[in-house]
């Protein structure tokens, strides 16, 4: 184990200086933040929290250890921006789908450059130097990821927890199917329904499905995901390819493996 | 071996008897599939359920189950108490009280018992449940289409009564207070052969009996086959979620939100999860898909019985089910009937 505090005994003189950053996001992730409203004041009594611009309007400061980044790369601007903290941050935490997998931003990212005109006569200057949209992962390097669309709170306190005291808990890129197992809920495949959990990072327990729902891929492609074998599964189950192939698109647009198989 | 019988109409009162004083878990209906849930009225208990999702392993081996509650600022225990409920857990299936036996072997009769699984098995009654193979079902292969031992009751259904096998003094003595078990007649006699004949034809012959299986997977463990076979693994961990005697697990502590205490949490883990073989350094011993999936075939049929002398696998059929890719023990089978037929030319 290794981190930056002694767990139990930080102090204001200790504390990691930590910094929140949104991109191009809908801000849900830092919002699941607040929504930790009865953990609140116990996480911020962890960190020394030096710049967020949803909580105070301070500037962001010069020095600090962790960088926490919400939000896909759009911009040149933003490109920089993430450049920039990871020079700086000794941690960057990557958040939620939009930075973790370019997520809902991501989609836009096949034939972008036709895109600004089909939306504006005249792109405002205000959107910045747009970009084809990308993961912070594949702009710099990234230490920690909190992945799911939304974020969860728990979740993302326990990835903070890791940095902040270091940890011994494996990070799985198991595929999901197994945490329905353990759930104990029915397959959808079963009812010839199309779900991403086969090929999708497990992690968050499979809420969707509990719920009813099936996964729609929000913690992105497992780098041991098996596409071929996927998609044949499909097939075994009457769930046309076609609905799989596009269904990957709203959160897995700009992921490398599905790139390399066109 | 102690045998009564119960008419079909006593079973009620049985399960009553048993949630006087246990938590009772038991096969129910689950959105057009069968779980082992906890039973609130006798009627809920689905008696000719096929197979569940998930076997009774999670009461005896919880999926995620605190060890013990530590403070970090002492650096100390703070609590070693595992949660125990007296249960009953009523209509299991031959297969998975074979299971058990297994999780006991590993568990409980070792050198070193698991103190958190002792205390859940024994405070564990398990009454079993007879049935008819589905054709995912291969536990015959196995012998474990019987069960011998492990349970408390084995209910044999014979028409409209059971004939019962008393296990324990303690669930004799709940059978006796609350039920009127009689003695077998001569008939009921010849109904218990009948239908344990009519089980044992039942199952799909379809499903290879290769009882040299262990010694042939020694011979055949580099054959092009097994990349074949694990070459469609989806990582998903679905199979070793479901199957009753897969036992492994990791263990990982977990803060509070304040930083200050904490759980050490055990947890499932999986041979088949990408992660599972590797070690500090960065280094997976078995990086690939295929090599998780050999590796799990092997525990299953042949590792375990070297040191156990029985299949790992029962033939409960559930990862048959549960395998997106239709990988399970069955495709192992048939590789080497058509090992044997190649050579054979």
């Amino acid at each position: 184990m290794s981190g930056y505090a002694t767990p139990g005994f930080t102090d204001k003189l200790t504390a990691p200086r930590v910094v929140v950053v949104g991109l191009a996001s809908c801000f849900g992730c830092q919002l699941q933040i607040t929504n930790g409203e009865e953990h609140l004041l116990d996480v911020l009594g962890q960190i020394d929290l030096s710049y967020w611009q949803l909580a105070s309007s301070d500037p962001m400061p010069d020095e600090f250890d962790v960088a926490i980044v919400e939000g896909a790369v759009t911009t040149e601007e933003s490109e920089a921006t993430v450049r920039a903290l990871r020079e700086r941050a000794d941690v960057l935490i990557a958040i939620g789908a939009c930075a973790t997998t370019a997520g809902i931003p991501g989609m836009a990212a096949d034939h972008f450059l036709e895109r600004p005109s089909h939306v504006y006569d005249r792109v405002p200057t205000a959107c910045g130097d747009m970009i084809a949209p990308r993961s912070v992962g594949s702009v710099v390097d990234v230490d920690y990821e909190v992945r799911s669309c939304p974020v969860d709170t728990v979740d993302f306190i326990d990835v903070l927890q890791r940095v902040l005291y270091g940890s011994n808990k494996t990070v799985s890129m198991r595929t999901m199917c197994g945490d329905c197992k353990r759930n104990e809920t029915a397959c959808f495949f079963g009812k010839g329904r199309l779900c991403l959990g086969l090929v999708t990072t497990a992690g968050c327990g499979a809420k969707c499905v509990k719920l009813g729902r099936p996964c729609n891929g929000c913690r992105g492609l497992s780098p041991d995901a098996n596409l071929p074998s996927a998609r044949e599964a499909c097939e075994r189950y009457g769930v046309p390819v076609a609905d799989f192939d596009q269904a990957l698109e709203m959160f897995n647009r700009t992921d490398f493996a599905l790139a390399a198989e066109q | 071996m102690l045998y009564r019988v119960i008419d079909s109409e006593e079973l009620p009162s049985l399960v009553s008897a048993f949630m006087k004083d246990y938590e009772v878990v038991a096969p129910v209906k689950r959105d057009g599939s069968y779980v082992f849930d906890v039973i609130g009225s006798p009627d809920e208990i689905e008696l000719s359920y096929e197979t569940t999702i998930s076997s009774p392993k999670k009461y005896l081996l919880p999926p995620d189950e605190t060890l013990l509650a530590f403070d970090a600022r002492a650096n100390g225990v703070t609590d070693f108490a595992a949660q125990i409920t007296p249960r009953v857990i009523f209509g299991a299936h031959a297969c998975d009280i074979n299971a058990i036996n297994r999780l006991d072997l590993v568990f409980r009769d070792g050198r070193y018992p698991d103190p958190y699984y002792t205390a859940r098995r024994d405070a564990t009654l398990v009454v079993g449940l007879s049935c008819m193979p589905q054709s995912t079902c291969f536990c015959h292969l196995w012998d474990a289409d019987e069960a011998r031992f492990g349970y408390d009751l084995f209910l044999q259904d014979i028409g409209d009564k059971y004939l019962v096998s008393i296990g324990s003094v303690e669930a004799a003595n709940i059978l006796e207070a609350s039920c009127k078990p009689r003695e077998a007649t001569d008939e009921e006699r010849i109904a218990f052969r009948h239908v344990t004949r009519t089980r044992q034809q039942s199952f799909d012959h379809a499903i290879p009996d290769i009882q040299d299986v262990a010694m042939l997977m020694d011979a055949f463990h580099d054959d092009p086959f097994w990349e074949e076979l694990g070459g469609g693994c989806l990582s998903c961990t679905a199979c070793s979620a479901v199957c009753p005697t897969c036992f492994c697990f990791d263990i990982r502590d977990t803060f509070d939100p304040d930083g200050k205490t904490g759980r050490r949490e055990r947890i499932w883990d999986a041979c088949t999860s990408p992660q599972f073989a590797l070690v500090a350094g960065g280094h997976n011993f078995r990086p690939t898909a295929a090599r998780r999936v050999r590796h799990r075939m092997y525990h299953k049929l042949n590792g375990f019985l070297a040191n156990h002398d029985r299949m790992l696998c029962v033939g409960c059929g559930r990862c048959v089910k549960a395998c997106k890719a239709g990988i399970n023990p069955i495709e192992v089978l048939k590789f080497f009937v058509r090992k044997g037929a190649e050579d054979a030319q």
